[in-house]
């Protein structure tokens, strides 16, 4: 066995885990209470996370705008609850985002982000569009280069930032996080962390299916998003929710995976979907008429109403469309003025892979969306947004493990929260850690076998001559996702596929060449601990909660809001599972 | 099996930000100074193209980011408007 892999001991006051949008905010507000911070990354804060190319758009109550629309923020909280979460979400942290994500958009604006325009027409010169809700609501905005300029402002106030290094475990003592480990992705050594709070903001757990053009890498979210953050704390007892809605794929542009709310999907207006003949099945978008802003009070009620049993924006199962032998779809901007082109090719630039994507699409197929049209084809699976998974925290964002607090996708129970929630809950953690690290004397020891334990798994990797290389590793937990917990699923197959997947884990012993390979292979190991988690969710939840959640049991085809509508929260205990429902406030 | 990342050697200056910046650390930086990086890891390419948007030469053509077959998007090409 090789040995001597080197410890790099870091002290600090406030640990972020993951320095994504939401990890960056965490760091820039936790740095104004006189503490130290240190931002630990797997890839590199100037192009990590779902927003590393960049985010075009961010809900928010914008008063200058809502106000004289007569549209509260009772009502924007009432439309997410209804139409996107059709209740199933943790109210008290969408009334945080909903609050509070204004202020943040002007924070980022201090930042050097550009959201105001010349051109526009909307109050305080914003450029405000519709996405989920009844009125128009999200941020349009210049984000494509957005953590850069976290990036620096972090970096500006003090904030120490460590690249390339995957954290994996979450040390904890006496109910208290104490310390955390993590493997340096270049350089090959551990690195222990001693901090006296800690953020949580890993992101998504991704790359739990097969990508669906079987590219891999070909994925929406980040591939390098393996839900660590998700596995730390399940590892260290605590409990994660939702994990059972892993959705099936939806549509969008292309095989080409975006991470870009894409036209008709989102945010843009002037896009239609067609068929090969060219009849319309989804009616183009409009502009919101601005110039008569306020001469009419909104009925949010009403709008509520009708947008749930169909009206505008309503979104056909293009699966459904297709089985019944009603496709190919395309996405169809060609009745668009040049100015709505314009307006949606900045937009695309502006977000997610959408930089590269219209580079190459104009450039290597000569597209033109004057004239052509782009066929809408199914996504990979993902972990569904209509029910996010994750971390189960309080009001302040803390987690039942004190000084352990979690931001962003890391936090379950926000339905698709995106920029605002990371925006929003960063800041919010990043502030309470803050505080709290700086009323904490003493570092509380940490249990200096895990160190030892982390050193001899990693040395193990690297040393094997015969380990498994990663992706057969990956590739055999993917089929096994795919396959039991796919469209449907019922209590036979999944505990088939929970055998299946144990086989898997008694034969992962892992090779890896070097750091880089040693980092893919601690992902898979997320990637099982996670894909555990959906298999076991799956089996525990016994009923179907139909669309948009898609999750079906053949066994259970009812949804049963008075047993289930709750999140179900799984957490080891003494190697077993413990299962418990939380209940949601409605 | 694909390259999804393609220097050209006469407009790359060999800054290696794109190995710094890469999401998926495939690219490695070439032992010989002013040269393009290698790419170590062609199929663990995210596609996310954040190397070729901070390359400092994009403009001149140092870098150019190729989608494999499987992954080109599907046009229906209409008449010119």
């Amino acid at each position: 066995m090789r040995t001597g892999i080197e410890v790099v001991q870091i002290d600090t006051d406030v640990l972020i885990i993951g320095g994504g949008l939401a990890g960056c905010m965490a760091a820039i507000k936790a740095s104004e209470y006189g503490v130290k911070v240190t931002i630990a990354e797997k890839a590199n804060t100037l192009s990590s996370g779902c927003a590393g190319t960049g985010v075009d758009h961010a809900w928010a109550y914008i008063p200058l705008i809502h106000e004289q629309m007569g549209w509260t923020i009772e009502d924007l909280i009432e439309d997410h609850t209804q139409l996107i979460a059709r209740g199933f979400i943790n109210k008290d942290l969408l009334r945080l985002v909903a609050r509070e994500n204004y202020d943040r958009m002007l924070d980022l604006e201090k930042f050097g982000v550009k959201i105001r325009y010349e051109d526009s027409q909307i109050p305080g010169k914003f450029r405000i569009v519709h996405q989920f809700h009844t009125m128009p609501s999200s941020f349009n905005f210049d984000g494509y280069d957005l953590k850069i300029k976290l990036t620096r402002e972090a970096k500006r106030r003090g904030v120490d930032i460590v690249n390339r290094v995957m954290m994996v475990a979450l040390l904890v003592t006496d109910g208290q996080a104490a310390g955390a480990l993590g493997v340096g992705t270049n350089d090959g050594r551990l690195y222990s962390f001693q901090a006296k709070t800690f953020v949580m903001s890993t992101g998504r757990a991704n790359r739990l299916t097969p990508s669906v053009t079987g590219v891999w890498g070909n994925h929406r979210i980040p591939v390098n998003e393996t839900g660590d953050g998700r596995a730390m704390a399940f590892r260290a007892g605590l409990p994660v929710i939702n994990m059972e809605f892993l959705s099936s794929g939806y549509y969008s542009i292309g095989n080409y995976e975006l991470n870009l709310g894409s036209p008709r999907n989102t945010v843009q207006p002037a896009a239609a979907v067609t068929d090969a003949d060219g009849e319309t099945i989804v009616p183009r978008t409009q502009f919101y008429d601005w110039p008569n802003l306020g001469k009419e009070k909104v009925d949010a009620t009403l709008n509520r109403q009708k947008m749930l049993s169909g009206g505008r924006n309503a979104r056909p199962s293009y699966a459904q469309l297709y089985r019944q032998g009603e496709g190919p779809f395309y996405l169809d901007l060609t009745g668009g003025t040049e100015e709505e082109i314009k307006y949606i090719e900045w937009s695309i630039r502006n977000e997610g892979k959408g930089s590269l994507f219209l580079d190459y699409l104009k450039n290597q197929e000569g597209f033109d969306f004057r004239k052509d049209r782009l066929e809408w084809l199914p996504n990979s699976r993902e972990m569904a947004g209509t029910a996010a998974s994750g971390l189960v925290v309080n009001n302040d964002l803390e987690s039942e493990v004190r000084g352990l607090f979690g931001a962003g996708d890391d936090v379950g129970g926000v339905p698709w929260a995106g920029a605002p929630g990371a925006f929003t809950m960063g800041w919010r953690a990043g502030e309470r850690a803050a505080k709290e690290a700086r009323a904490q004397q003493d570092y509380l020891p940490v249990n200096a076998d895990s160190v030892e334990s982390l050193k001899e798994s990693c040395s193990g990797m690297l040393a094997s001559k015969n380990g498994r290389h990663w992706r057969e590793v990956e590739m055999a937990v993917q089929n096994v996702v795919d396959y039991y917990a796919g469209e449907v699923r019922a209590e036979k197959t999944l505990r088939r596929g929970l055998e299946r997947l144990d086989n898997i884990k008694k034969n992962a012993s892992f090779r890896a060449e070097n750091p880089h390979e040693l980092m893919r292979c601690l992902e898979v190991q997320s990637i099982i601990d996670n894909a555990g988690m959906v298999l076991n969710a799956s089996l525990e939840r016994r009923e179907s909660r139909h669309m948009p959640f898609g999750f079906l049991r053949a066994d259970f085809p009812e949804q049963n809001d008075k047993e289930w509508l709750a999140f179900l929260a799984l957490r080891k205990k003494e190697e077993k599972l413990e299962f418990s429902r939380i209940p949601i406030k409605q | 099996m694909f390259n999804p990342v393609i220097f050209n050697k006469d407009v790359c200056t060999g800054c290696n930000i794109c190995v710094d910046v890469c999401l998926m650390g495939i690219l490695e930086a070439s032992t010989e100074k002013g040269k393009p990086p290698i790419v170590k890891y062609p199929d663990e390419c995210a596609y996310d193209g954040a190397c070729w948007m901070q390359c400092p030469q994009r403009e001149k053509g140092a870098i150019k980011i190729v989608p494999p077959l499987p992954m080109r998007v599907s046009i229906l090409r209409g008449e010119k408007p």
